[in-house]
This record gives C-alpha cells, structure tokens and sequence, in this order.
C-alpha cells in the first residue's frame, strides 16, 4: 500500500473510531437520538420473526434436547423406539398442547391473584453475544403492553418488559445479570433483593444480616410503587444454598428459578395489578409423596382338629 | 469501492441482519450458539482491504446496536466490530498472510469471535454492563467458539462466493 493510501486508511480509522464513541457518550449521556431508528428496525424485523416463529416451532426444541441427551440417553432411546412414529405425527400438536398447558397455568396463577394480564406468544429468543438474557413476545403497545410491566410464566416470575414496539415487546428475563428485583421470604418475612446471573439460579442479598434463612425458603415479590415494575406476590424461587461466610456484610444466598427459561413459548404480561395484595396466596405447593400402597394379609391358622 | 458496490454489501449485511434476528434467534442453542452476522463480517473483512474491513466492521457493529436484543450502550457494538475487523484484516490481507490456506482462515473467525467476546466482556465494567457469573461466562465463550468452530467451514464458501460475485462482477463492471 502506497504512503498516501496508508494514511487514509488510518484517516478512515480514526473517523469510525470516533464516531463510535461519539455514539457511545451520546447513549451515556442519555440522548437517545437512534432510538426511533433502533424502533424502526425493530418494525422491520418483527414480522419476520414472527414468520420464521411459526414455520420453525415443531424443530424448535430440538437443540435444546441435544443437550439433555447425555443424561437421559437410554430414556430416550427407550422413547424414541417406542414413538417415532406417533412422534412426527404429532409433532405439531405436542408443540400446541405445551402452550396450551402453559398459558393455563399461567391463568390460573394470575386468577389467583387478581391480575389482569395479556398473553403473548415468544417469538424469539434473546441473542448470548452481549450476555444478555432477553426473549421477544408477539405483542406491543397495540395490546396494551408499556414499559416496566411484570412478566409471568405459567410458574412465576419470567421478567420485566424492557422495550415496546407497536407490536412486539423486548422482556428482560429475572436471569438476566442486569435484573434486580425485591423479594421477600414466605416464611419469616425478611427481604433482600435477587439478581440474575446469566443462568437459572440467582443471587439473594438480605438486607437484615442478624436473621436466618434456610435451604428450600420461597420468595415472593415485594411489588412496586403503582405495581411498576412489579405486582406483589409472584412466586420467584427458592433458597438452594445459604452463604454462611463469616465477615459479610449482607446475609446472601443462591436462589433457584421457578420459572425454566429455556423453555418459555407462552408468556403473560401483567397489565393491570390486583386490588389488594394477593399475599401468600401463591405460594407453590410442595410436592406431596405419593403414598405406597401396603398390602396386607393376615395368616389366620387353621384349627388343628380336635381329636 | 464505489457506491454501487457499498449499496449491494449494505443490502447483503441487512439480509444477514434479519436472517441472524428472525431465524437464528429462535433456537435457544447449548453453550449460547453463534452470531452469523459475526462470521459473515470477519470472514469479509479477511478478504478485505484494512479500509473496506473497517467500513465493515462499522456497518456490522451499528446493525448489532440496533438489535434490540443486545445489551450495553449504543455504539459499544460498532466500536468493538470495527476493531475486530480491522484487526482480522491487518492480519489477513496480502500475500505474506498470517493464515495460510482455508483452515487458518476457519481458526482465525473462531480467534476473531473470542477477541470480540472479550472486548466486549473488557468493555463492560466500564460502560456499566452486567454481564453474569464467571460460571456462565466461560461457559458462553467455550460454547460460542464451540459453535463457530462447526458453523464457520459450512458457511464460508457461501460467504467467499458472496463476496467474489458482488466484487469482483463490481470491479469489472
């Protein structure tokens, strides 16, 4: 490369670097002024994503249960021998009865509580590159959807909705590593905060250190001023591990997840909260053992004869 | 490059955009999947000059922000891309080449998607990005690489022929 060219290209360089970072202090600074561009685009794409949403559903699971092979191969080996048939029959189907499964749930959670909600379809799924742990549903602001709304699954807590778009809405999932949100044990009342770290389980962070809290504890959401960006009640998770570390400044714990969220195809977003506070009303059951049936004989001796 | 031929590759990263938005992003893949619009921005800017790879990076990075499903401030994106690229190009352009035959070219994306994984991941604490548990991190660049090491020789040639039609039809026309 001639001497002139070298140089233009390190023009050229130093032109797109500093723009970059022209863009990034404006985004810091709040001024947002790509953001009707960055709704634009959205506007494009959702249409496709809903097209490609409805052709790919019956193989949709199916990288998802490549992970799952390892631990359960002869399961499903054992499964697939007897149903390969039956299963590409049904395919579709089964893909229909999940959501539907879901979406009852879901009604019959937020009926409990009184929340008035609208059930969008997952039409999909957030992008690793960034870290980020997002999904998109099929609705928008046309449905009624706003910023900052709880999202449920059929199990509890799957998010808040982070951005809407005429019809789509981006939710921020409770693993996402930027997601606080206040909870409080069922049990003793305490509360904390639990923030999401890319996977299932979250960290809880109590603010009262002098308390106990106990492996398998539930927690609920403490909900928000105006139920925004929470409604009080929600199932979260439950306590897994306790961290006994001396030296702490806060209590802390690992929380499990309700809510799977790989496998999230229904979701409801709540657009309006309860009348009152639901409580513990949600509480999720714990399993109950199935009891064994015993069988019983009594051995009555036959009388020996008389003589 | 002329303005034809930056209209046609504008329309080609859009097309690669949409595709990456609308079908890949339905599949919640093991180990966090892969990013086509980052194989398809690399494996053009290694067979670019340094300038059109910058140019490329930059377009590649802007659309990523625009992606409503990526984290972090607006740009972050477009200045990591257009680095990576311009990188990758430094590196690969030319005949004293730093990847030797296609193999290189294969192991230099996977090496290019880690290197933006981890600007990203530098980048982030200082423009407040949270991004998760050490666990979870490793664990999405080791599955990332993972996928891009078996995704990248399926598409290349795609991508390589993609690249000698639009140019090549471009510098002659």
């Amino acid at each position: 490369m001639s001497k002139g060219g070298q140089s233009r290209t390190r023009l050229l360089l130093v032109i797109l670097i500093v723009t970059s970072l022209f863009l990034v202090t404006l985004d810091l600074r709040g001024v947002k002024l790509l953001d009707s561009l960055k709704q634009g685009m959205q506007s494009v794409v959702s249409p496709f994503q809903r097209t490609a949403n409805s052709a790919l559903s019956p193989v949709k699971g199916f990288f998802s249960d490549i992970s799952l092979l390892g631990r359960s191969g002869s399961q499903i080996e054992k499964l697939e021998k007897e149903n390969a048939a039956l299963k590409l029959e049904l395919l579709e189907r089964q893909d229909a009865d999940v959501q539907l499964d879901q979406l009852k749930n879901i009604l019959d959670l937020s009926g409990t509580a009184g929340y008035k909600i609208v059930n969008a379809k997952v039409i999909s799924q957030g992008s690793y590159q960034s870290f980020a742990q997002t999904v998109t549903i099929g609705s928008g602001s046309n449905a009624g959807i706003a910023q900052n709304m709880t999202v449920l699954s059929e199990y509890g807590i799957a998010g808040i909705v982070k951005e809407v778009y005429p019809n789509s809405a981006l939710i921020q999932l409770a693993s996402d590593p930027a997601f606080r949100i206040g909870v409080r044990i069922v049990n003793s009342q305490q509360i904390g905060f639990l923030t999401g770290r890319g996977e299932r389980s979250g960290v809880l962070q109590l603010l009262d250190n002098s308390t106990d809290i106990n492996e398998g504890d539930v927690l609920m959401s403490r909900g928000s001023i105006a139920n925004r960006p929470f409604v009080p009640g929600v199932p979260v998770g439950y306590i897994t591990t306790v961290d006994n570390s001396a030296g702490t400044i806060a209590q802390s714990a690992t929380v499990r997840y309700y809510t799977d969220f790989s496998k999230l195809s229904v979701l409801a977003v709540v657009v309006g909260g309860p009348s009152t506070n639901p409580g513990d009303a949600l509480v999720p059951q714990k399993p109950r053992p199935i009891p064994t049936p015993t069988v019983t004989v009594f051995v009555t001796p036959t009388p020996a004869p008389s003589n | 490059m002329s303005t034809r031929l930056i209209g046609i590759s504008s329309l080609v990263f859009l097309a690669i955009y949409i595709i990456q938005e609308s079908i890949v992003a339905q599949f919640r893949l093991p180990g966090g999947g892969f990013s086509i619009l980052i194989i398809f921005a690399l494996s053009w800017a290694i067979m670019s000059e340094r300038e059109a790879a910058a140019v490329m990076g930059f377009s590649a990075g802007l659309l990523m922000d625009l992606s409503q499903n990526t984290s972090g401030p607006f740009g972050q994106w477009t200045l990591i891309m257009l680095l990576a690229s311009y990188a990758i190009s430094f590196l690969g352009y030319g005949d004293d080449n730093f990847f030797g035959g296609a193999l290189g070219v294969v192991f230099s994306i996977v090496l290019g998607n880690l290197l933006i994984e981890l600007l990203f991941l530098i980048s982030a604490p200082l423009l407040g990005v949270s991004v998760g548990s050490y666990s979870q991190i490793f664990f999405t660049l080791f599955g990332t690489s993972i996928w891009t090491l078996f995704l990248t020789p399926i598409v290349l040639p795609i991508f390589a022929r993609l690249y000698k039609t639009i140019f090549q039809a471009g510098s002659l026309a």
